[in-house]
């Protein structure tokens, strides 16, 4: 089986592929070699993730040809892929968290096969596997007593329980800690050595010029290059994704910040006590940046201000005045907006068209008193946001789910821009979006601040917090750790008050 | 959208996809020549009018159940309410001014429907169940208040109803009329207010209608209300026409309105679906059990063949969101 004529494991030539009117892929080329780690990089919505979704099988390609072996192979489902031997690791975890982790291991097998299982058998092999990994997880346990790293060493195990010749890894690593990644690194090159061909996604690229053979970079649905990683470096491979050089991706802050703050907030504890004794205030025109690491309650300090979740203490002052912000309700009639990190649950409206999306904030202003639209009027507001923020739609009555990430964002930012918010909330303005609608987002925040709006940006993206905030606070366990003014902003400084460690 | 329906048939395969995208008014049509090559009753006024004075029931609750259901719930009270309402109406109609009795009636529905909303809404009871409770409810309290008979009209009010259900102006029947105002007022609502276009959202996305400021449970709570009170707008109408209450009356037609709604293209998942394809939903549940009528199928085969469009009309829009 393995003595193919053709160089290359997979060969997958001018895959095109488009959602709606969204093209996602256009003519990419990948070409992975028999026993090599190949990193596949680029932006969030770049079309890493479609591409080998339309390897393994979960979409169906528009256009191209995908060779595995020198064969031309058509996967219509995820088992054609797992048959030819592609497996893939997800970033979701795909398990069933009421299985043992052996069922689960197995589970594309049970009912296949036989209609007895051998359940000591069953447990027996899937030790065996995970034992081979060098974890120590019980192949018994239930997948809810997990921790999620140990989920993610099952989601591995499981795809490499089939005779996998293709493995894919989109971004494994985001809950490992160094001990458990170098363990994973072990366990790949091993595999690598058995002549398996690795696919691996991610956005760390110190690891991928740690293990991988070969870089392919995709930048909006184009592969932008392919070579092998010994011929480049940081700076080359970020040139390649991003498309120019870091620096030139914000916009120049040259805003008059007022004296008096335009909001504040003192002493916010909420009654989970997941966010306690939070402080701040931010004054008109400032873009105000929170950092910290995934659960120090960024998001539930936004949402407690805007009156999701239950405060225990604390007050919040707008323009001078004490609010008391009981329900989004609330929070929206004193002018505060919040554009929330998970877009397509609470952000916006993806069944309706990109008027209706934008006007659900400012009925007021577009309705007589009995609640009648006047249509006319919406349509010149919505056309004119769509205009001011340039959101690419062929009409303002495009669904929105057929719209880009980047696109669906200025959506839901549209939805604050329509009422004249004085404070917007933005919990990562640009997860999920190319390149070009980031420049374009970054550039609005700062116009929307030269107008006189005290702006709070979260974000878990280094570069971009750095690079939009004037001031950042750090958050570490529930409340404010530290303050960082523009001068002392760096990756470290803003890391070590994430882990609650003085700066240096 | 942007393209006319002249592209759109013009395109490759164009024809096909019209169909599937306005599947409903096409099953609608086919049922209708269907019916009027294979029966020359159908075409008769006699005919026409007793379908359209047999449908308007159901097609009132229809409405409520649209406007449920595109919040993302289902009111599975409707039916029963139609039959307690339909006691209440005659009992109030035999001691009470008529308006009086109507305006009760119509009352105390949005006050049965406010209790579910209240319990969909503010407990965070799942739809199903609360409204399940109350359907159980209302039949009930419709036995008890009625004594397990049926009630008849027995004043110059009631006489005054059954003449104006039975009776037509300018060839439609009155009740008939009844629906279709309340089937432009549901459009005009759901296109032109803000009352329509927050259940709208709220049904496509709960909880990105809550951070957009929406005052959710308000809006959750009224369309049971409404539901209610056009149950008892329907229980009206359908005592009216049969001159007296029954405990018995509106058995199952909450199933109905689900699949009307349902063949007229709305997801029970919310925000999709509207009133004018309520009512071809409506008017093709009629025709079927019109046309079976006329052909003198027994009733056991038309709930199999109802059965069996309400599972196609869903496979071709299956189809449409491919």
């Amino acid at each position: 089986m393995e003595n193919s004529e053709s160089e290359y494991r997979v060969e997958m030539t001018g895959i095109s592929k488009s959602f709606g009117p969204v093209s996602v892929l256009e003519g990419v080329d990948l070409r992975v070699k028999h026993g090599e780690i190949h990193a596949l990089l680029g932006e969030n919505g770049a079309g890493k993730s479609t591409l080998v979704k339309i390897l393994s099988g979960v979409h169906q390609k528009d256009g191209g040809k995908v060779l595995l072996n020198g064969k031309e192979i058509n996967p219509k489902n995820t088992h054609d892929g797992q048959v030819l031997g592609i497996s893939v690791v997800y970033q979701e975890l795909s398990l069933v968290n009421d299985l043992s982790v052996a069922e689960n291991i197995y589970l594309h097998k049970m009912g296949a096969s036989k209609f007895w299982m051998n359940w000591k058998e069953l447990i027996k092999d899937a030790q065996e596997l995970i034992d081979s990994l060098g974890f120590d997880i019980n192949a018994a346990a239930r997948v809810r007593d997990l921790s999620i790293v140990q989920k993610q060493v099952v989601e591995i195990a499981k795809a490499l329980s089939e005779d996998t010749k293709v493995l894919i890894l989109d971004e494994p690593t985001t809950v490992f800690d160094p001990n458990d990644i170098k363990k994973l690194f072990e366990n790949l090159f091993r595999l690598k050595k058995q002549g398996i061909s690795i696919i691996y996604i991610s956005h760390h690229l110190d690891e991928v010029f740690k293990i991988a053979d070969t870089v392919t970079v995709l930048r909006d649905g184009v592969d932008t290059g392919s070579l092998p990683v010994s011929e480049t470096d940081t700076d080359g491979v970020i040139r390649l994704m991003i498309g120019r050089d870091l620096k030139d991706l914000f916009p120049v802050r040259d805003i008059e910040i007022g004296k008096e703050p335009i909001f504040e907030v003192k002493n916010l504890t909420a009654r989970d006590n997941l966010v306690h004794d939070v402080s701040f205030s931010v004054r008109p025109g400032e873009v105000l940046g929170i950092a910290g690491l995934g659960g120090s309650g960024r998001t539930e300090t936004a949402k407690l201000i805007f009156g999701v979740g239950k405060k225990q203490s604390g007050t919040i002052i707008l323009n001078g005045k004490e609010i008391k912000t009981k329900s989004p309700v609330d929070a929206v009639g004193f002018e505060i907006g919040f554009v929330s990190e998970d877009r397509k649950e609470e952000g916006v409206f993806l069944p309706l068209s990109i008027r209706r999306n934008i006007s659900v904030t400012s009925f007021k202003s577009i309705c007589t008193n009995l609640g009648f639209l006047k249509v006319d009027k919406e349509f010149k507001n919505v056309i004119g946001l769509i205009d001011k923020l340039n959101i690419k739609a062929p009409s303002c009555e495009v669904d929105v789910k057929n719209l880009s990430g980047g696109n669906q964002q200025k959506v839901a930012l549209a939805k604050w821009l329509s009422i004249d918010s004085k404070v917007i909330i933005i919990d990562e303005p640009t997860r999920g979006v190319d390149v070009g609608a980031k420049v374009e987002i970054y550039n609005l925040i700062n116009e929307v601040a030269k107008k006189g709006v005290g702006i709070v940006v979260i974000s878990s993206d280094m570069p971009e917090i750095m690079g939009i905030s004037d001031r950042i606070l750090v958050m570490h366990q529930g409340t404010f750790y530290g303050e960082l003014q523009k001068e002392q902003f760096s990756e470290e400084n803003i890391l070590r008050y994430s882990i609650g460690e003085p700066i240096k | 959208m942007a393209l006319t329906i002249k592209q759109q048939l013009s395109s490759p395969g164009g024809i096909l996809k019209f169909l599937i995208k306005y599947n409903t008014i096409f099953i609608f049509i086919v049922l209708v020549i269907f019916s009027a090559l294979i029966s020359d009753v159908f075409f008769t006024s006699a005919n026409l009018t007793n379908l359209l004075k047999q449908v308007s029931g159901i097609g009132i609750i229809s409405i409520g159940m649209l406007i449920v259901i595109l919040t993302g719930g289902i009111d599975l009270s409707v039916g029963s309410l139609v039959a307690l309402l339909a006691v209440i109406f005659a009992l109030l109609v035999n001691t009470v001014i008529l308006p009086v009795a109507i305006l009760l009636t119509i009352i105390i529905g949005f006050s049965i429907g406010s209790v579910s909303g209240y319990l969909v809404a503010f407990q965070k009871m799942a739809p199903f169940i609360a409204t399940l409770a109350l359907m159980t409810i209302a039949r009930g309290l419709g036995f008890i208040y009625s004594k397990g008979s049926p009630i008849t009209f027995k004043s110059p009010g009631g006489e005054f109803m059954a003449d104006f259900a039975n009776n037509s102006t300018i060839g439609i029947p009155n009740i008939a009329i009844v629906f279709l105002i309340i089937v432009v007022l549901a459009m005009v609502m759901l296109r032109y207010n803000v009352f329509g276009r927050l259940i709208i959202a709220l049904g496509s996305n709960e909880e990105a209608s809550r951070l957009s400021g929406i005052k959710v449970n308000k809006y959750k709570f009224l369309v049971y209300a409404i539901s209610g009170a056009l149950a008892a707008t329907a229980a009206i109408i359908v005592a009216s026409r049969t001159n007296l209450g029954s405990p018995n009356m509106g058995m199952a037609w909450e199933l109905d309105a689900i699949a009307a709604v349902v063949i007229g293209g709305a997801s029970l998942n919310g925000g999709k679906g509207t009133a004018i394809n309520t009512l071809i939903g409506v008017l093709i549940l009629g025709l079927i059990g019109n046309i079976l009528n006329l052909l003198n199928v027994p009733s056991y085969p038309q709930q199999v063949v109802k059965g069996g469009i309400i599972i196609f009309a869903v496979l071709l829009q299956k189809f449409e969101s491919k």
